[in-house]
């Protein structure tokens, strides 16, 4: 029991109702997402408007899915995502734990500019590097578009892995040490290997920073790397607002992380702790 | 015992971390090349950048190009102000994506340095087939022709015939205002219909606040000669008789139109009155085909020619054009491409869309059932008094800071017309000053 | 090798990321605010020194948006920790039995923001909207067409924060509880023992043992709203009159759609500057604890 809990029945009962409303009234919006993905158009943009479909269908499904290209922005979008997640945890986690091992002036300037990297808003960085790739010919590719999401993720998972780091003691390095490994060899074979958690943590939250990013690749995809929050977008055309398979598109692509979440739920939450335990 | 443990080097690890760079490389290699369909490399394949109505205008003529020469064509379809900034983004950065793009009249004069030039292709029989307004804009203000025309449009009056027809309000109509219940072809008579039907649960009429054509057209009916700006372009004449008289028959109606004007773009109006809830609507005349037949509206709907201001009938033309980026890929299959569409124009008059430029296919087709709205169209496009809009490279930063907001302000009760005029040709001046 | 050269080594691949990705696009972005240019004739680059920034500090655009963006963040931010702070401590009271609602709080923070911000325009939108008609049923309005959400340009910038507030109150949530779960239970004990009552516990004991944690949270959701793009872009686009066009906004349609680089460029020197000087702001003021006291 921690010391704000209340140990009053009533109370109890109280607060659960509250909070189930509260839930409810959270999930609405998703809810009746899920609902209009299975109306007829003409429903969809009814006046005034129903929460439940009278006819259900699930032509918005398959009229998502034949769409040209929708298929294949899922799979950029998943390439995407797993290039810029590969790409993060490679450059945070040594970064990370020179920062927290080796505490050098040059490590401590290094964290400060990475969070000041964090505070740039994405069209400063995106417009320069549309002729950054387009001079390296490599306009429209899911490894340009990777490179543009990782740095926004990148500070993050510098700083989560630097938090994993600092709650694994040194003695394990030193006894590494001690047995004749390297540094690298105890990094390696020693410390990855306990924070393994820790990793997984900022591989789901960098994954998750390349798959809902969006005005990257708006401004640096055009036909073969496009990931599907641009399509969803495109959706919306002068003439005629396809609801109905815009909420379709839009519950297949949460269903992923929905399931990534639901997997790893218990990595996630260890991953908010440590933000608060971090002073 | 724990340590020794720990410092075991685990097979685990080793497999893991060979299936991480298995994975590394896979994904590398898939991105390499984009998963994405068909790639435009090599003449087999032409990208083509669409909006919506573009797209389905071009895919009859794209299907028989492939059977005819197997090249096949790619669209790209993005929402309307998405296929602005996709243009702008890559002709700036000299990126190209695509071929060929269809673009809206009022973009060709910010896009023209970027487009090639067309000049041999509009021959004296090509000049001859097309209305003087849309070869007009093909030029994007410039001294070349940087598009081929691909369809024209206007706006048109949509009207319930069920109501209009209806005896109860035949009578009713013609007891309150003297005159029988017909498809309006005045200001006044627009205005009393509208009034007329506004009650209960049904308006009168849709009127749009965030988007401006309607009101552009409404201009021209009032006898505007310099639509916005000076012929020059570098002052605006907002703020003029013309401009006041419009705005203030623009919004005497908001009063039967549903609520929500200032937010009331295309989709809005349009859904309103396939929904039921307005007896009429103007609007692009490509909708006339494209009514679902789930509407509870559909088949009630007869189409007429803008109403007539001062200065008689007039709408603006929106016509879209097929044009080549200068540093775009394969321009000779562009060309070849662009040609064709052009021969085959009649082709697009079946599509959804179902709009065509040339006048020779207007005239083919303006009889046939389902193409009622050919003629209103024709009669709109050929009128006196349309005028085009200004081939100001500025336009779309004009219509998005000073028209649009101009009108959100207007539709509002209480508002002074003239002031938000005067301020806005402040703010059209600043803008076309830089 | 030394420790230092070999955590220099380890910093090196990062480091480098960040300058050619980051750093260098940020230079060049800076650079193109002393010029201006046609990007598509791809004509001369004019160099005009500072007169791209005076435009940017006289236009009354820039001015409002600044205005705008300072707001968004405010009421974002705001919500954010108000209901956040509310339904932790709600978990708390509950302990291990709020589990279950812990678990179904994960899911909003995994929604894409473009999907969150289509939603809520389908949610908001008039005449189809349907949150007016649950509130016009529930009798809360007078009619569904009292609120124009993201018609009215009072009303529009409240609304564009609604999918914001909605995507990041469950990580505040999140983080706030597991904050609260590390307030020892015997210094609360203790002040309940000496008579202190819920309210007393809460603002004497519990937010001020919080501050640290409250206080990350604030700078990082506070840059992320304020830089915020996407929910707002899909919502409402800029309008109505453009009153929901925030900075991101502004330069974004300066860059794209007015194609004017180097006007862009200055706002967005401007934007990141003042983003800068906000945050060392909010650093020294909230994180530098006038006393450690209870």
């Amino acid at each position: 029991m921690n010391g704000l809990e209340s140990r009053r029945w009533s109370t109890r009962t109280i607060i659960w109702i509250a909070l189930a409303i509260a839930i409810v009234l959270y999930a609405f919006p998703f809810v009746y997402m899920l609902f209009t993905s299975f109306k007829i158009p003409i429903e969809t943009n009814a006046i005034p408007p129903k929460i439940l479909p009278s006819v259900w269908t699930i032509d918005n499904y398959v009229k998502a899915l034949q769409t040209d290209g929708v298929v294949a922005s899922f799979i950029n979008s998943i390439d995407t995502a797993v290039i810029s997640t590969l790409l993060s945890l490679v450059l945070a986690v040594p970064a990370a734990y020179a920062v927290t091992r080796y505490r050098t002036r040059l490590g401590r300037v290094f964290i400060l500019l990475a969070l000041v990297m964090r505070m740039v808003p994405a069209i400063v960085v995106g417009t320069p590097l549309i002729t950054v790739f387009h001079n390296l010919g490599m306009s429209d590719t899911s490894v340009a578009l990777a490179i543009a999401q990782t740095t926004i993720s990148l500070p993050l998972s510098i700083w989560l892995m630097a938090s994993f780091f600092e709650s694994v003691p040194t003695e394990l390095e030193e006894a590494a040490r001690v047995d004749g490994c390297s540094r690298l060899s105890a990094l390696w074979r020693v410390i990855l290997p306990v924070t393994k958690g820790g990793i997984a943590v900022t591989a789901i939250f960098a994954f998750l920073a390349s798959w809902n990013d969006f005005i990257f690749a708006l401004l640096l995809t055009s036909v073969r790397a496009v990931t599907t929050p641009v399509m969803i977008a495109n959706f919306q055309s002068q003439f005629g607002l396809d609801w109905g398979t815009m909420t379709a598109l839009s519950v297949l692509y949460s269903i992923p992380v929905i399931l990534l979440t639901l997997a790893l739920q218990r990595h996630i939450v260890a991953g908010l702790t440590l933000g608060s335990v971090k002073g | 015992m724990k340590l020794r443990h720990l410092l075991r080097p685990g097979r685990r690890s080793a497999t893991t971390a060979s299936a991480v760079a298995i994975a590394a490389v896979a994904a590398i290699a898939l991105s390499g090349c984009g998963a994405g369909g068909a790639t435009s490399s090599g003449p087999k394949t032409l990208t083509v950048l669409v909006e919506a109505g573009g797209h389905a205008e071009l895919q009859p003529i794209a299907d028989l190009y492939k059977k005819d020469t197997g090249t096949t064509v790619r669209f790209v379809e993005l929402p309307y102000n998405g296929l602005y900034n996709r243009v702008n983004s890559e002709l700036s950065s000299g990126s190209i994506s695509f071929a060929v793009a269809a673009l809206d009249a009022i973009w060709l004069p910010a896009f023209k340095d970027g487009l090639t030039s067309m000049n041999s292709f509009f021959t004296e029989e090509v000049k001859s087939d097309n209305f003087p307004a849309i070869l007009d804009e093909a030029k994007g203000g410039g001294s070349n022709y940087v598009g081929v025309p691909a369809f024209a449009n206007s706006e048109i009056v949509y009207y319930r015939t069920d109501l209009f027809n209806d005896a109860k309000n035949k009578t009713a109509f013609q007891s309150e205002f003297g005159y029988p219940l017909a498809a309006p072809t005045t200001w006044q008579q627009y205005s009393d219909i509208a009034k007329f039907f506004t009650k209960g649960s049904l308006y009168g009429t849709g009127l749009p606040g965030a988007v401006e054509t309607q009101y552009l057209s409404t201009l021209s009916q009032a006898g505007e000669k310099s639509m916005v700006l000076n012929p020059a372009g570098t002052a605006s004449t907002l703020g003029d008789s013309y401009s006041v008289k419009a705005l203030d028959y623009y919004t005497s109606l908001v009063k039967y139109a549903p609520p929500g004007t200032a937010a009331a773009d295309w989709n809005a109006v349009q859904n309103q009155f396939y929904q039921g809830k307005t007896a009429m609507m103007q609007f692009w005349a490509h909708a006339y085909r494209q009514v679902p037949t789930s509407s509870p509206v559909y088949g009630k709907i007869g189409v007429a020619a803008l109403p007539a201001g001062p200065a008689g009938i007039a709408g603006v033309p929106g016509p879209y054009y097929l044009s080549i980026p200068k540093a775009g890929k394969n321009p000779s299959t562009a060309m070849d491409f662009v040609k064709f569409a052009y021969d085959h124009q009649a082709l697009s008059a079946s599509t959804s869309l179902g709009l065509v430029a040339r006048i020779s296919v207007l005239k083919q087709f303006e009889n046939k059932p389902g193409y009622a709205a050919f003629r209103p169209m024709i009669d709109t496009l050929s009128a006196p008094a349309t005028i085009t809009r200004p081939a100001s490279p500025n336009w779309q930063n004009i219509v998005d800071n000073a028209l649009v907001p101009m009108l959100q302000k207007a539709v509002v009760r209480g508002a002074n017309n003239s002031r938000l005029l005067q301020a806005a040709a402040q703010q059209v001046n600043s803008i076309v000053a830089k | 090798m030394s420790d230092k050269r070999f955590a220099a080594w380890l910093l090196f691949p990062a480091a480098l990321f960040l300058a050619v990705f980051v750093a260098w696009p940020l230079v060049r972005f800076i650079t193109d605010s002393f010029f201006t240019y046609n990007p598509i004739s791809d004509g001369p680059h004019k160099f005009v020194g500072f007169a791209n920034y005076v435009e940017t500090f006289t236009s009354p655009a820039f001015a409002n948006s600044a205005w705008r963006t300072v707001a968004y963040t405010v009421i974002v931010v705001f919500f954010e920790f108000a209901l956040g702070l509310i339904v932790a401590l709600l978990f708390t009271s509950l302990g291990n039995a709020s589990r279950v609602f812990r678990t179904v709080f994960l899911y909003p923070l995994m929604i894409a923001p473009i999907v969150a911000g289509l939603l809520w325009r389908f949610l908001l939108i008039d005449n189809s909207g349907i949150v007016n008609q649950l509130l016009y049923e529930a009798h809360l309005i007078p009619s569904p067409d009292a609120i124009g959400w993201l018609s009215d340009p009072n009303v529009a910038l409240f609304a564009i924060a609604l999918p914001d507030i909605w995507l990041t109150t469950s990580f505040i949530t999140l983080v706030l509880f597991a904050g609260l779960q590390n307030i020892p239970a015997d210094v609360l004990e203790a002040a309940r023992i000496d008579g202190a009552r819920y309210p007393t516990l809460l603002v004497r004991i519990v937010i001020p043992m919080l501050r640290p944690v409250i206080a990350v949270a604030l700078i990082v959701r506070g840059v992320d709203a304020a830089r915020a793009f996407d929910t707002i872009v899909v919502m409402t686009n800029g309008g109505p009159q453009n009153s929901t066009e925030t900075l991101s906004l502004l330069v974004y349609n300066t860059q794209i759609a007015n194609g004017d680089p180097g006007l862009a460029s200055a706002m967005g020197t401007v934007y990141l500057v003042g983003m800068l000087l906000a945050s060392v702001a909010a650093v020294m003021l909230i994180w530098r604890p006038g006393s450690e006291d209870r």
